[in-house]
């Protein structure tokens, strides 16, 4: 009897383990890229943190100051008080839910759409998001992409007048790879 | 007449200098600037753990060149970044929960290829963010260091 018990116990664990299996990347690639008729501005950050779960929680966590510029001059004015403040908000953060997770083997090789729902806060700012993340399973590693506009308003970052509303797009385009294992 | 010429064109020449200077600024260079602070892994952690507000405001700079820091520890893991930057996992103790996660540059990467966990070390580079446990997010994220070298 206290055999079967520990060896319930021992099944009940496992499928504990196995419910909760998480991937997780500290690579993550994400990209901006803002255009207009002055100038196109790109940045990139290898610095994401995220993990995705087999029961479709995906989280994000994204160093603001990480984000590398061609230009010097263009670094400094994205991290000051008067862009993203990111002596005050050194963290961009999304947690959202894969909701057709069902139709998704994360253990399976092959390609899938997950549809990923949730709040992404930047700027200290948050706001829902809805968009479509691509994914490729192939040999235990997932290989994610994801490409999305934000409207930069809506998280607190606006310029009514001077260079910065001309050389700097309302809607930015950003581009996440994300290389779990 | 041509006096005002000449201080016109004077103007226009220390102008276009002014902002070809800050068009073509270079970027701060990590390794020759003069560390803020010589630090274990751990103790950098703890800061951020127990007051991460008095934290960022002692290491992170408003126009992000924040600040360049020496840690040291023992290298735990070694992998590479999508860009093909080497990134080494720095702890006090491989037992330590969270450590310091520094990525090496295009001048620094090749040092970076010969480490191995367990190797005592000590290594340079800027802070970018620090160590934090998000429950909310169910996410541990170490110190992040970029522009990385081995200090010798």
């Amino acid at each position: 009897m206290k055999n079967l018990c520990l060896s319930l116990c021992v099944c009940l664990l496992s499928f504990g383990a196995i419910a909760q299996s998480k991937l997780t990347t500290s690579t993550g690639h994400i990209k901006f890229f803002s255009s207009t008729v002055a100038e196109d501005i790109e940045a990139n950050n290898y610095k994401v943190l995220s993990t995705l779960s087999s029961d479709g929680t995906l989280v994000f966590s994204v160093p603001m100051q990480s984000f590398e510029f061609d230009k010097a001059l263009m670094q400094k004015h994205y991290n000051s008080k008067k862009f993203l403040d990111t002596k005050q908000f050194p963290k961009a953060k999304f947690k959202g839910n894969i909701s057709n997770i069902d139709d998704i083997d994360l253990t399976k090789d092959g390609t899938y759409t997950a549809k990923v729902t949730g709040a992404l806060t930047i700027h200290g700012e948050t706001n829902s998001v809805e968009e479509d993340l691509h994914l490729k399973v192939n040999a235990g590693q997932v290989m994610a992409t994801t490409e999305f506009t934000i409207v930069l308003a809506d998280y607190g970052v606006a310029f009514k007048d001077g260079k910065p509303s001309t050389n700097i797009a309302k809607e930015i385009k950003i581009t996440a790879t994300l290389d779990y294992k | 007449m041509r006096k005002y010429l000449k201080i016109s064109a004077a103007i226009v020449v220390i102008g276009l200098g002014v902002v070809a200077y800050f068009w073509f600024m270079p970027h701060r260079d990590v390794q020759k600037t003069k560390a803020f602070a010589e630090i274990e892994a751990q103790t950098l952690v703890n800061e951020f753990l127990t007051d991460r507000a008095k934290a960022n405001d002692r290491y992170l700079a408003n126009d992000g060149d924040s600040k360049v820091l020496i840690i040291s520890g023992e290298v735990v893991d070694r992998t590479v970044d999508q860009s093909g930057m080497q990134v080494v996992l720095v702890k006090t103790s491989p037992t330590d929960e969270m450590g310091v996660s520094c990525t090496f540059s295009l001048e620094s990467n090749a040092q970076a290829k010969t480490l191995t966990p367990g190797t005592a070390i000590k290594i340079k580079g800027v802070i970018r963010s620090g160590a934090e446990i998000d429950k909310d997010l169910d996410l541990v994220e170490h110190v992040v260091l970029e522009k990385c070298a081995v200090v010798k």
